[in-house]
């Protein structure tokens, strides 16, 4: 679905800051993938890339990122290098951002922050069958109707995050790409969105692009999973295979420094070399 | 029920601060040393007519009755009040004797009101339109030469700037009249045509001079808004400028102005007593002037209670219409 060859990415325009350093790997569809990293790793930059957000003096400085989509509509086959994806945002694509207090326009009504944005194929029918539809989506998340209704200050910071993925998914894209969405959540909740992420993707066939730096997360539910760090990816394979055999240093760091229920503690490897 | 106390709550306050002020008013003016009926006296005999001493205590008797000045201060505190609150009374002009005080505000009213509230609504408008351009784009060239002129305009003195026009476009160049009359029968098209040509310069003096201000500060809102999440997850959903500017940038940006425009509107009595001196416009600001000239009490007394009344009444009802713009702070 889509390409990564040889990419390097980084910010600025008179001088040049590499972010991402000639990264290779390809995203299938129907797959959940994961990118893990440190703070800095450059995970967050690569998936602006692959978003094709390229404001704030992001740039690809070589290699290429392309996408291939089917148009639902024609049928017809899309190729396009992520500085276009722009025309395919809340249609192939869309995104599940950290949801923040004020990710959500604080004077817009929940209902009307779903259906702004949304393709034309999606927005079928009368304003009324478009909220019953939108309120038999949101039930399917755990939100009453009333939630359309709510402006975002009136919901909970796990509800927020909820509607967030809830208005990326209506969408129903091709490709979902989420930037730490569970970060900022308590484990409960954590696990709840995450388990609903999961189904959506199951349902929709499609492929979700997981950003977090929690590889507790990544070992719940990613198919597959990047590891990067300072910019270049480390590991990559079925996320399985690399928590049961993880080959680089940086990797088994990651992986001893999750908390464990049984078992002796892992024995403290930070700056054992990586 | 909680919007009820909210409301009856909002109103005990704007009912206090009036009583308040208007208490101000009353005392401060008692404190001093001036005694219009001995003022008035003063000017009689000024003019040069002869008073036999008995006549003079009569007429100091009445002057004393129609001032109200009679009795003690706690006894004129209650007529005071008594007149203002059950007959919106401030007795007769002292200097244009005898006409009443709200006969003269009534007259002066329409004109301050008109003139300010159209020039203070032109530049807001105006100033929110351009500063959220130029905070969506500080960049483009536009945007700078707005707000070039708008930084070039704002620190202009006002009446500088009133006195530059007035010379310019009423002496230099006669397009404008240099002092205000206005002619024509009522609810003619030439009262209209002949109001709108008086109040063109004054009210573009004050367009000028306000709307630097808004462009400023809408610009900083704009730029600031356009960096916030929100806008940020608007545009990686695709959505076109346009969208993005009105829906939501705008609302948001709009909020702190509304409450801006509504002090400014309670202000905007105060802030007419240099145009329409400068302008010869026959409006409350010459009023008070005249009062202050004249030594007029009780003129003063209402037109300044008016200003207080128009501020605290200019606060209150952006208090309760907020929360129907803000759904922050909605009472549920």
């Amino acid at each position: 679905m889509i390409s990564i060859d040889n990419v390097t990415v980084g910010y600025g325009t008179a001088g040049f800051i590499t972010a991402v350093d000639g990264v290779s790997f390809t995203i299938g569809s129907n797959e959940i993938i994961g990118i893990a990293g440190e703070s800095g790793s450059g995970k967050s930059t690569l998936m602006r890339a692959l978003y094709g957000d390229f404001s704030t003096g992001l740039r690809i400085k070589s290699g290429t990122v392309t996408g291939r989509f089917t148009d639902a509509a024609t049928g017809k086959a899309i190729e396009k290098p992520s500085s276009q994806f722009r025309d395919l945002w809340w249609d192939q694509i869309s995104y599940i951002p950290q949801g923040s207090m004020s990710v959500l326009n604080p004077l817009m009504k929940i209902e009307k922050q779903v259906v702004d944005g949304l393709p034309k194929r999606e927005r079928g029918g009368s304003r009324r069958e478009l909220r019953a539809r939108i309120a038999k989506f949101l039930a399917g998340f755990g939100l009453e109707e009333n939630v359309l209704d709510a402006y975002p200050h009136q919901l909970s910071g796990g509800m927020r995050q909820r509607v967030l993925v809830a208005i990326a998914a209506f969408v129903n894209p091709r490709l979902i790409l989420a930037d730490e969405p569970t970060t900022a959540l308590d484990v409960v909740v954590q696990k709840k969105i995450l388990l609903m992420m999961v189904e959506i993707q199951r349902r929709l066939q499609n492929t979700l692009v997981l950003v977090s730096h929690d590889l507790g997360v990544h070992y719940q539910i990613t198919d597959r999973l990047v590891i990067m760090y300072k910019g270049r990816i480390v590991e990559a394979g079925r996320t399985a295979e690399i928590f049961a055999n993880p080959r680089h240093d940086y990797t088994r760091n990651l992986i001893a420094s999750l908390p464990r229920l049984h078992g002796q503690r892992a024995v403290d490897r930070v700056g054992a070399g990586a | 029920m909680h919007l009820l106390r909210f409301i009856a709550g909002r109103l005990v306050v704007y009912a206090l601060v009036i009583v308040f002020a208007l208490t101000v008013l009353f005392f401060v003016p008692r404190l001093g040393p001036t005694d219009p009926v001995e003022a008035m006296l003063a000017k009689v005999a000024s003019q040069g007519a002869y008073m036999d001493p008995a006549q003079v205590d009569k007429l100091r008797q009445s002057l004393i009755d129609t001032f109200g000045l009679g009795g003690s201060l706690w006894e004129q505190y209650g007529a005071f009040v008594n007149r203002i609150v059950f007959s919106a009374d401030f007795g007769p002009s002292l200097s244009m004797y005898p006409t009443p005080v709200m006969e003269l505000i009534w007259n002066a009213l329409p004109w301050t009101f008109g003139l300010l509230l159209s020039s203070t609504l032109i530049a807001w408008i105006l100033g929110n339109f351009v500063g959220l351009l130029s905070g969506w784009r500080p960049n483009s060239n536009s945007s700078r030469v707005m707000e070039g002129i708008a930084i070039c305009l704002y620190p202009i003195p006002y009446y500088i700037l009133a006195l530059v026009l007035s010379i310019l476009f009423s002496y230099v160049w006669k397009i404008f009249p240099l002092t205000t009359t206005i002619r024509g029968a009522p609810w003619s098209w030439e009262l209209v045509s002949s109001i709108v040509w008086n109040s063109f310069l004054p009210a573009m003096s004050i367009v000028i001079v306000v709307f630097g201000w808004w462009v400023i500060s809408v610009k900083a809102q704009t730029s600031a808004l356009k960096e916030e999440e929100f806008a940020r997850y608007a545009r990686l959903k695709g959505l076109s400028d346009g969208r993005i500017l009105t829906a939501y940038i705008l609302p948001n940006a709009l909020l702190p102005q509304i409450t801006f425009l509504a002090l400014q509107i309670g202000l905007m009595f105060n802030g007419s007593l240099i145009t329409e001196i400068l302008f010869d416009y026959p409006g409350l600001g010459l009023l008070i002037y005249t009062a202050v000239l004249q030594g007029d009490f009780n003129l003063l007394m209402g037109t300044i209670s008016l200003s207080v009344i128009a501020v605290a009444t200019a606060t209150m009802i952006i208090d309760l219409i907020y929360p129907l713009l803000d759904p922050r702070i909605r009472h549920r």
